[in-house]
């Protein structure tokens, strides 16, 4: 399905979407879907500085450069509580599971590189055996997404790690930008159902559209980027490089607050603790937060004996996994090139200078 | 699975055994589902356990897959949950989830000499192996067990080892001498380079600390054991045992799905980073 979308026609379509009672939903049971009505509408909002998602103002601006914040977070939340506990000491505690409501989120103005993110984390989730929490959610966001006809920032590389400004992957919905209006294309079945929802706010794309759109896509793979020199050799040039010197050279400015990692759109890391609220019963909920594999005590043993002892060893964690390990059990790097680990790290830190650096050095 | 990955099921403490006190103290728990649950694990698998308002650990099945009412587990006191853990009584409920990990290839190792080699509470791990091919006795050749502590007093599973004799040759050693102490002095490995197990059909199998771990391989090696023979486990800090929370990585396996248990043949390729 593909249509044209008038610049100032986007607003009647999230207010169509968030009226419209939708019956299909990926994965979603019957049962689920009978009790959601619609879909809450998110979209990038500037607060305090910060590019993030967020629903609720009815307005969707679409003229930014990509959000800081990746929209990880509908599927895979900073905090979640995954059951709560009450027990009194030799009795048999009571277990309440916290399974997330099936709130629906059409998440627009997704960038190509976040898409790509969900596609890295989906398979993290699925694979071996399929996170409950993290299902339940994804089943029930939709990203509109919107290509790039320019790189959002100097630190684009998405060209040089599989991915495009124009890529569809990970979307349901992929919108181009036309100018006065967008070309608008449904990816999948939920993107289908997102754009029938809309329904006459859509007009049907001309002749001449489909040129434009062709032409803006060749265009905005065109636009120089940023790149990881050699994508295919940098698994094996990691492997040969684990035991180099440069780790520790190359990590030496870090400080481990790990921005590198919260703002990826595909790390994934997370911690599992009991939050408690009363001693006497035993009251509590068990969460999941994010975690941070440049932290020292992630993985260290309860001996004191740690793994990944220094801020080089952290490094090496980060960039191998992105670019060895994660390529070695599916096939794809783990990195997408949205540049936000380089353009938030406070001391210079640059994924792409890394791997250049550590292939050449390899020789 | 369960429908909820991370929903444990719940089991009563029924019995609690004080194998080591003082400040490493530890102690062995057998747990009994509550209301009929349950899981059927194999030899090297790990179990999540938790005690609600504490935290979950990851902790080997100590018992041999062969024994179906309770589920044995060795506890050192050293962390959070741990020292939580030896605050229990008897009638305790805690949580329980898995089994998780891969499992020792028993079942190819039938008709061979098995050389099993512990230190500290690494024997727990190594246990259900040990327990399992002397039930099954006319199955395997020889087998010994060497395992060692710092003390005497450190040794855990002494009585369960003295019953083991006759059935197999048990070499004990402690790092420093005591009086009274008539085996083996000195460190794990050393004892196992001065008994000469053969290598001819046999099977090691070794679990303890790293550094244990690293010489009781050289030592293998040096009395002519194939990396294919040589067995060990790891054990990493581990949140999920599911292969997503992220730390328990060696290379790109996570530890809790492709591990715990690997031949040095294995292990020798991934990165050094347990």
């Amino acid at each position: 399905m593909e249509k044209i979308l008038g610049k100032t026609k986007i607003d009647d379509w999230v207010a169509a979407l968030s009226d419209h009672p939708q019956e299909v939903g990926r994965g979603c049971k019957a049962a689920e879907a009978a009790t959601t009505t619609h879909w809450q509408v998110s979209a990038p909002v500037l607060e305090d500085g910060i590019w993030s998602y967020q629903s609720g103002s009815g307005s969707v601006q679409l003229e930014h450069s990509n959000t800081t914040q990746p929209p990880k977070g509908f599927s895979f939340p900073q905090r979640e509580v995954f059951f709560s506990f009450e027990q009194i000491k030799g009795e048999p505690p009571k277990l309440t599971q916290k399974l997330p409501q099936a709130t629906r989120h059409a998440v627009f103005g997704v960038r190509p590189c976040d898409g790509c993110g969900a596609v890295r984390m989906d398979k993290v989730f699925s694979d071996h055996v399929a996170d409950t929490y993290y299902t339940a959610r994804r089943s029930n966001v939709a990203y509109v997404g919107l290509a790039c006809n320019q790189p959002q920032g100097i630190n684009c590389f998405c060209l040089s790690v599989g991915g495009s400004p124009v890529s569809s992957d990970g979307m349901d919905v992929l919108m181009t930008d036309l100018g006065d209006r967008y070309f608008v294309a449904a990816v999948t079945d939920t993107g289908k159902a997102l754009m029938a929802a809309g329904n006459s706010v859509f007009s049907e794309p001309t002749a001449a559209d489909r040129k434009q759109l062709q032409q803006t896509h060749a265009e905005a793979i065109a636009q120089p980027q940023r790149a990881i020199n050699n994508l295919d050799a940098a698994p094996a040039k990691l492997k040969a490089s684990f035991d180099s010197p440069l780790w520790e050279e190359l990590a030496r400015a870090c400080i481990g607050c790990g921005v590198c990692t919260f703002l990826c759109p595909t790390c994934h890391c997370f911690d599992i603790n009991d939050e408690n609220t009363s001693a006497t019963p035993i009251k509590g909920n068990r969460v999941r937060t994010w975690d941070n594999c440049q932290f020292p005590d992630f993985t260290m043993h309860t001996s004191g004996h740690n793994p990944r002892e220094s801020l080089g060893s952290r490094l090496r964690q980060r960039v191998s996994h992105k670019f060895q390990y994660f390529h070695e059990n599916f096939g794809m790097p783990q990195c997408t090139g949205c540049g936000r680990c380089i353009t938030e790290c406070s001391v210079g830190i640059d994924i792409v200078n890394v791997v250049n650096k550590v292939a050449e050095h390899a020789g | 699975m369960p429908d909820n990955i991370y929903l444990p099921e719940l089991a009563r403490i029924a019995h609690i055994k004080e194998e080591i006190s003082g400040e490493r103290a530890i102690k062995t728990y057998r747990v009994e589902p509550v209301n009929g649950g349950g899981f059927e694990h194999n030899c090297g698998q790990c179990a999540m356990l938790s005690i609600f308002g504490r935290g979950e650990m990851m902790i080997s099945i100590a018992s041999s897959p062969l024994i179906t009412e309770y589920k044995q587990f060795s506890v050192m006191r050293v962390g959070r949950v741990s020292a939580a853990f030896h605050e229990l009584d008897v009638g305790d409920v805690i949580g329980i989830r898995g089994p998780y990990g891969n499992s020792f290839p028993v079942d190819d190792w039938r008709g061979k000499n098995l050389v099993f080699i512990g230190g500290g509470v690494g024997l727990a791990p190594i246990w259900p192996v040990i327990t399992t091919a002397v039930a099954q006795r006319a199955d395997f050749k020889n087998i010994s067990v060497f395992y060692g502590a710092r003390s005497p007093r450190d040794l855990m599973y002494k009585a369960e080892l003295e019953r083991l004799r006759g059935d197999a040759d048990i070499q004990l050693s402690v790092d420093k001498a005591e009086e009274g102490w008539k085996e083996f002095c000195g460190f794990v490995p050393a004892n196992v380079l001065d008994k000469k197990p053969s290598p001819n059909n046999t099977i090691a199998i070794t679990c303890g600390p790293p550094i244990m771990i690293k010489f009781v391989i050289q030592n293998l090696q040096q009395l002519g054991f194939a990396d294919e023979q040589i067995y060990t486990t790891i054990e990493n800090k581990m949140k999920c045992g599911l292969g997503k929370c992220g730390r328990c990585n060696v290379g790109k396996d996570y530890v809790c799905t492709k591990g715990p248990v690997y031949s040095w043949a294995q292990l020798k390729q991934l990165p050094e980073e347990y």
